[in-house]
């Protein structure tokens, strides 16, 4: 019988070092520029009219290209949200806020973002809110360049103006 | 040999190969290509049953990069759908399974990542075992330097040999549109070029590279309808070897040697210099002369079968695509879509792939422009 070492080595460490430099690609090059713009740049598929925000090639849902640009507004309405109490890894925001899904006006598919200036148990379903952007000469051209929504003070979007957007 | 179901290969479509796409993300450079190949079968992403890619999240550079593509192969309504950590070609393997088993009539098998946004050396590295080969910071080509020192004592191989064989795929890329590198090179021009790994000068290895491909399987029934000239799939085996290379003898490729033997017999062909154009997936001179071996076919020399009539991957190596690109050449040569670079009146076809350092698992697929199974 072998007797195991008395100092075994336990852990080995295998540190991986893996540079990445992504390519933008065409579509989100489109949609970082019109961010520096303050607007929301989405894609309309050629079958159904729908419109992506972030804009995508073609339709997941239909196959079809979505070659047309269009512009939005960062104007929308919350569909679902939480309202988290735990630091999120990459984020410094201060706890608690909320993660919603924000229906742009104009756009089918809702997008991510924090909803700020207001009280997080005061943030509801069907919520008009608009985005906050960095300040004219400090926006990049990239995501960053909207802070956050914050409500607007409109009434209520109607839950059948959003439900299929949930 | 059981009676199984006659698959073909019914549409392909690649986007050239080239170093770097500054403009287009894997998604934006796989969209067009996915629909070229439905457009080629007159079909629409619904008469498409199944769906499998073969990529490799360290390459995109994300975990479950995979899902990515998701999008862009028309995935809705729920479809059945799988993917493999490794070249597409041996996605194309599972899905011609699945056929078997009856789960489906057709299927849309693609490869894609943007190798250039990484650096594949190391991320190749990866691949070797944690503990003792991969810290040494040995890369794929470093790996195929080993094995081409042990190929070239055992076998007598010379420089020369070597540059000749990358000569006659350098001329053979020339008339290919999708490969990379497209100029011709002479065995004396490339027996000066530098070391990259010696005894692998830079001549005998392709650049990196990146592209978006798609092939479409359909089975008996639904291929006549896809394709003009439908190829079809009379065999096919996949083997692979252990990890550890110290272990293997790098100078034969045993898995290979038995992938062809099981392949060849399942397609009824007696042996592979019966058949009219190989593609192999031999990424430097030194691969090809071992699976030319483990094909039984002489090492070096011109033959019949022709070996890689494309340029073989020696013109265009883009990661975990390349095997797929060689089973859409062999499609390509015959169904008529080879143009240029055709070989007259080829009939039937081996195709060969391989994933891993030093050939460490390979898939043999034998073609034929007729059905295998009456």
């Amino acid at each position: 019988m072998h007797e195991p070492p008395k100092e075994p080595v336990k852990y080995v460490e295998a540190n991986l070092y893996l540079p990445y430099r992504y390519v933008a690609g065409d579509y989100r090059a489109r949609f970082f520029a019109a961010m520096k713009r303050k607007k929301f740049l989405g894609s309309r598929c050629s079958k159904t009219g729908k419109v992506f925000v972030s804009p995508l090639v073609n339709s997941p849902e239909s196959f079809a290209p979505a070659t047309e640009f269009v512009e939005l507004e960062g104007r929308g309405i919350v569909t679902t949200f939480c309202i988290v109490n735990i630091p999120v890894i990459g984020r410094d925001l201060q706890l608690p806020y909320v993660a919603a899904s924000v229906a742009l006006d104009g756009a089918d598919i809702s997008i991510f973002g924090a909803v700020q200036e207001c009280q997080p148990e005061n943030v509801h379903m069907g919520m008009r809110v608009e985005a906050v952007w960095k300040p004219d000469g400090e926006r990049t051209g990239s995501f960053d360049d909207v802070l956050y929504f914050k409500p607007t003070g409109e009434p209520d979007a109607p839950p059948e103006s959003y439900i299929n957007r949930l | 040999m059981t009676k199984l179901r006659n698959v073909a290969i019914v549409g392909f479509a690649q986007m050239p190969i080239i170093a770097h796409d500054p403009h287009r993300t894997a998604q934006e450079m796989l969209y067009p290509v996915v629909r070229a190949a439905l457009a080629q079968c007159g079909v629409e992403r619904d008469a498409i049953d199944y769906q499998t890619a073969g990529s490799a999240d360290y390459i995109d550079g994300r975990p479950f990069g995979f899902v990515a593509a998701l999008d862009v192969m028309g995935t809705w309504p729920p479809r059945q759908d799988s993917h493999l950590e490794m070249d597409a070609a041996f996605a194309a393997h599972y899905a011609w399974i699945r056929m078997q088993a009856g789960e489906c009539d057709t299927a849309l098998v693609v490869g894609y990542g943007k190798v250039s946004e990484g650096q594949p050396e190391r991320i190749l590295n990866l691949q070797l075992d944690p503990y003792y080969l991969a810290p040494l910071g040995l890369g794929p080509l470093s790996t195929a330097a080993l094995q081409a020192s042990a190929y070239m004592a055992r076998s007598g191989a010379t420089d020369r040999d070597l540059a000749e064989i990358a000569a006659r795929n350098r001329a053979a890329g020339a008339r290919n549109p999708d490969a990379q590198v497209r100029t011709p090179a002479s065995a004396d021009e490339l027996q000066g070029t530098p070391w990259a790994i010696e005894p692998l000068r830079q001549g005998y290895v392709p650049p990196i590279g990146e592209s978006a491909v798609c092939l479409l399987l359909a089975a008996e029934g639904k291929a006549e309808s896809m394709c003009k000239r439908p190829v079809w799939i009379g065999g096919v085996e996949q083997r692979a070897e252990m990890q550890t290379l110290g272990a293997r003898d790098l100078t034969h490729s045993a898995s290979t040697q038995l992938a062809t033997e099981r392949a060849l017999a399942m397609a009824g062909v007696g042996k592979a210099a019966d058949v009219d154009l190989i593609e192999m997936m031999a990424t430097n001179p030194i691969e090809e002369m071992i699976v030319r071996e483990a094909m039984a076919l002489p090492a070096r020399g011109d033959t019949k079968p022709v070996i890689n009539p494309s340029g073989g991957p020696i013109t265009g190596h883009p990661l975990m695509m390349t095997g797929l690109i060689r089973l859409g050449e062999a499609f390509r040569q015959l169904s008529g879509g080879a143009d240029g670079r055709a070989v007259p009146n080829a009939r039937r076809a081996i195709v060969h792939a391989a994933q891993g350092h030093c050939l460490q698992q390979n898939v043999v697929f034998v073609l034929g422009s007729e059905r295998r199974w009456s």
